[in-house]
């Protein structure tokens, strides 16, 4: 116990509820008098809407209210807020229900509340909404062609907003070069799919008026922030809990319109209103992710080390710009280049606006995009002239004595400035960990027998916690007990067990005198949420501040009851002592029962034993990672397995091994998800092929291999606590890792990997087209 | 309006009777008739295996059926698993090799989990996997879990 409680593998707090099944979902929650709520939905790609016809609906039995846009707000209806714009970005936002058009399948047109969701959907059916169907623009290749359809007339080009940044001189890079070496990469449409889908239950007090909100979401402060916006309501009279979340992945930090339709709906029905997504509808309206079509160059000297690097990355945003639609691009071009010593880079954005579910952050946020594109054409490069692909990395990786390291990029979200780590040596470690040069002798013995064994190499950064602040709450109650709240707002990630290790390796107490609580707003009053991999780093600094404050206080009041100098007092064991006097002690209990108001502490001492704290930077750190994955093409099908998986990750101070190595797998097995089998498809006509779990593949026991993972910890000098997040790192590197690994495996035929999900009939088309090719 | 039918059946040992509309789904009356929650619904399609509990002593995806279809039968859900305060030998390996993050699809799988161990001593890995891959898990990638399977396997005496 005590100062070693970080760094050990500490069974979760959280887990006996949720093993018992007594964890309390959104949808556990059952209020009496509950109305439930379904959506009339566009089942067009984009047509104008002339007319909305509830009559039928609202007379159907056990319907108590049914509403369009222009009912709610018959004259100036809100829309959704773009969070991080761009200067160029051109107004297209979202109303919270269609106005005039639909621009994608699923966008939602009316609301009906009903007695029960059977009879909710049930009068859906009798909804009448007079479409005139547009020509859906189902690709960013249509959307930017000549005589595409306009979808919003604020944007004629479809071209939502575009940006470059760079530094360094890039044209003198690549005029002086001896290789100029690129490609388009495509990575296809695909997002978090938690196992809940969303839900929301609303209920006004009838008596003090205040709304309450129970969410399936990530970030209850903006949350109820946007929510007072939008419904022309003081934030103090909306309380926003996020109660157990079924997994989020990024595509809970939003504002959705049902976010703000089911509080309305309660506050116009007076009851409480309940709306549980089913699985077809959150396929077709979660925010969607990672649809880049990335080109990408470098110049190369001849003996391979970079000089510049060039991106022009087209992202499909979807229908409409919504809250976070800049953050996936703006991360992507600013983390291509990387580990890397790349001094000459520029990348260009550009947004398109297309006939799908709008486009925000999942998992890595930009992150996956770039290292898949950087990756793949660093093979290809490596490839082109010669050289080995781990030599051509290990020659152009930063070295470890230019940290910190200022990219001069600069993110919506941060800076991107390397604050700590050796890369080299990572590189080196895991290249060890897989016995990188005996693989290569191998493989080529293997193939000669018809075996297609590849290896892939993945190295990469990653934002690893973003500001502003997040905040954490201390209080020890006249039992001792000690209660611990944030504004974080986690939905899995084991945060609660990780910021009890903190506690209790502050006050040293055992674990089980603490409880941690999470995301409501009424529990404390600023909080940011759980995204950006930022929890360890942010509530877990805010949480050591506040709780040595805590041990402080105590030690303060204890030097005052045993009449002695604070530095005559020691903290042992959760008890403060006379130094060298054991029996002159007292616990925290009764230290905390002093502290108390009416309590005999120190005078101008305020009373509780408490402490809030704030912990705010800006400045974000990053942790660093190289996969390296070995797969095994079958010749005949084109079927991928996976035989080996190596994860070295640097992520700072471990609070939790257990939990950090929990995120890394769950994160690659993102990444193998969207590397082979996931998929948004969308027809020509803006109709979604893959709304189902069936149709959308999601990676099963069988698809996963065991992942070997080992760290180095090289604190981040930018929080107390010398921690990096690493929730996103998985996914970032799985994508590219396995990507890489199968073209290794058959780029002997000439195939070349430029797009994914790389299922088993493109593969066997790449042999067929390399073979043809060579 | 809704055509309602009386069925009567045993949950975790309780013999339970009740009327409901013929198009109640299992899923549905476990959680909102019963109020045992711990029964998740993911997909409402049959895929993700979230929704498992046992009828007559075999796994069902709750969301599949119509309750109308579960009468006279007796039903274990993740409720009956631990026995009072101590966790099942099961629930106690998930703890001990962080087989859950999230916990949404855990109590699916854990009836999945049982049944297999019930039926199955000192599986191979192999085998757990494949026993496994009915159930959708997107949190952990399924390491764990399997780790969880082996150890549980240990320590349940069966």
């Amino acid at each position: 116990m005590g100062a070693t409680m970080i760094g050990e593998r500490v069974k979760r707090l959280e887990d006996p509820r949720l093993l018992t099944g007594e964890g309390g979902f959104v949808d556990d929650i059952k209020l009496p008098g509950t109305l439930h709520a379904a959506f009339v939905r566009s089942p067009y790609g984009n047509a104008r809407v002339r007319g909305i016809d509830l009559s039928a609906a609202r007379a159907a039995p056990g319907v108590v209210d049914a509403f369009s846009l222009a009912d709610g707000w018959p004259d100036a209806p809100p829309t959704i807020p773009v969070l991080a714009p761009v200067d160029s970005l051109k107004p297209c936002p979202q109303y919270l229900l269609a106005r005039d058009q639909v621009r994608y399948v699923g966008e939602a047109v009316a609301v009906i509340v009903a007695e029960s969701r059977d009879l909710a959907e049930d009068a859906m059916e009798l909804a009448e909404v007079d479409y005139a169907p547009l020509p859906a623009v189902a690709s960013m290749a249509s959307a930017m062609a000549d005589g595409a359809e306009v979808l919003h007339d604020t944007v004629p080009d479809n071209i939502a907003c575009r940006w470059t940044q760079g530094i360094g001189d890039v044209d003198k890079a690549f005029d002086g070069a001896a290789h100029v070496i690129g490609d388009t990469f495509r990575m296809q449409r695909y997002t978090g799919v938690p196992m809940e889908a969303r839900g929301t239950l609303a209920t006004q007090d009838p008596v003090n008026g205040e709304l309450t909100v129970w969410t399936s979401g990530q970030w209850p402060h903006t949350q109820r922030a946007l929510t007072a916006a939008l419904l022309g309501l003081e934030e103090k009279s909306i309380r926003v809990i996020q109660p157990e979340v079924g997994g989020g992945f990024g595509v809970k930090v939003e504002l959705y319109p049902e976010d703000v339709l089911i509080p309305f709906a309660a506050l116009r029905v007076g009851r409480p209103v309940k709306w549980i997504e089913d699985r077809r509808e959150h396929m077709l309206t979660i925010v969607h992710a990672r649809e880049m079509d990335i080109d990408l160059s470098v110049a190369l000297e001849a003996d391979g080390t970079i000089r510049g690097m060039r991106c022009r990355l087209l992202s499909d945003q979807g229908g409409y710009f919504r809250t976070l639609g800049t953050v996936n691009p703006s991360l992507a071009i600013t983390s291509m280049p990387g580990p890397y010593r790349i001094e000459n880079y520029e990348g260009e954005v550009v947004c398109v606006l297309t006939n799908k579910s709008p486009s925000s952050p999942y998992r890595g946020a930009g992150g996956p995009e770039a290292v898949y594109a950087r990756e793949r054409l660093f093979d290809i490069a490596a490839r082109e002239i010669g050289m080995d692909p781990a030599e051509f990395r290990r020659k152009n990786i930063l070295p470890a004595d230019v940290m910190p390291y200022d990219t001069g990029l600069v993110s919506v979200e941060s800076t991107v400035v390397f604050d700590s780590g050796d890369f080299p040596a990572g590189l080196q470690q895991a290249l060890d960990a897989f016995d990188y040069a005996g693989f290569r002798a191998a493989q080529a013995r293997d193939r000669e027998q018809g075996r297609l064994r590849g290896l892939g190499i993945c190295v990469y950064t990653q934002m690893a916690a973003v500001g502003p602040y997040e905040s954490a709450e201390v209080r020890v109650d006249g039992g001792g007990k000690v209660a611990v709240v944030s504004g974080a707002a986690p939905q899995g990630q084991g945060t609660g067990t990780a910021l009890a290790q903190v506690v209790a390796d502050q006050l040293e107490v055992p674990l089980e005198q603490i409880t941690v609580t999470f995301a409501d707003t009424a529990r404390i009053p600023f909080g940011v949420g759980t995204y950006a991999s930022r929890n360890a780093v942010m509530a877990g600094s805010a949480t050591l501040v506040a709780s040595e404050r805590v041990r402080d206080k105590a030690v303060a009041v204890a030097a005052h009851l045993l009449e002695a100098s604070e530095a005559d007092v020691e903290w042992h064991e959760g008890t403060a002592r006379l130094k060298g006097v054991a029996e002159k002690s007292h616990t925290l209990a009764e230290l905390a029962q002093v502290a108390g108001p009416g309590g005999n502490r120190p005078d101008g001492m305020e009373p509780g034993l408490e402490a809030r704290h704030y912990f705010e930077t800006m400045d974000a750190p990053f942790a660093f990672g190289v996969h390296i994955a070995e797969v095994e093409v079958e010749p005949e099908t084109g079927d991928v397995d996976i035989k080996r998986y190596v994860a070295f990750s640097d992520c700072g101070r471990l609070i939790n091994p257990m939990i950090v190595e929990g995120q890394i797998v769950g994160g690659i097995a993102q990444g193998v998800g969207g590397a082979l089998l996931e998929e948004l498809v969308y027809d020509e006509d803006g109709q979604m092929l893959s709304a189902n779990l069936v149709d959308y593949q999601l990676p099963t026991s069988l698809d996963m291999p065991n992942v070997e993972i080992s760290h180095h910890e090289s604190p981040s000098p930018l929080n107390p606590l010398g921690a990096k997040g690493i929730g996103e790192g998985g996914a970032i590197a799985g994508h590219a890792v396995i990507a890489n690994a199968v073209e290794d495996a058959i780029a002997h035929t000439g195939a070349r990997v430029r797009e994914t999900p790389l299922r088993p009939p493109l593969i066997w088309k790449l042999m067929q087209e390399g073979g043809a090719a060579s | 309006m809704d055509n309602e039918r009386n069925i009567e059946v045993t949950v975790n040992g309780r013999s339970r009777s009740a009327n409901i509309p013929a198009r109640r789904r299992l899923s549905e009356f476990i959680r909102d008739d019963l109020g045992l929650t711990g029964t998740h619904v993911g997909c409402e399609h049959g895929v993700c295996g979230t929704c498992t509990v046992q009828l007559d002593g075999e796994t069902v995806r709750s969301c599949l059926m119509f309750a109308v279809q579960a009468d006279g039968a007796e039903i274990t859900t993740v409720e009956g698993l631990a026995d009072g305060g101590a966790l099942h030998p099961i629930q106690e390996a998930f703890w001990q090799e962080h087989g859950l993050q999230c916990g949404f699809c855990t109590t699916g799988i854990l009836m999945t989990v049982h049944e297999f161990l019930s039926e199955h001593k000192g599986p191979s890995e192999e085998d757990i996997r494949h026993a496994l891959s009915g159930n959708l898990c997107r949190c952990t990638g399924y390491q764990n879990i399997v780790k969880a399977v082996e150890t549980a396997d240990r320590l349940w005496e069966r």
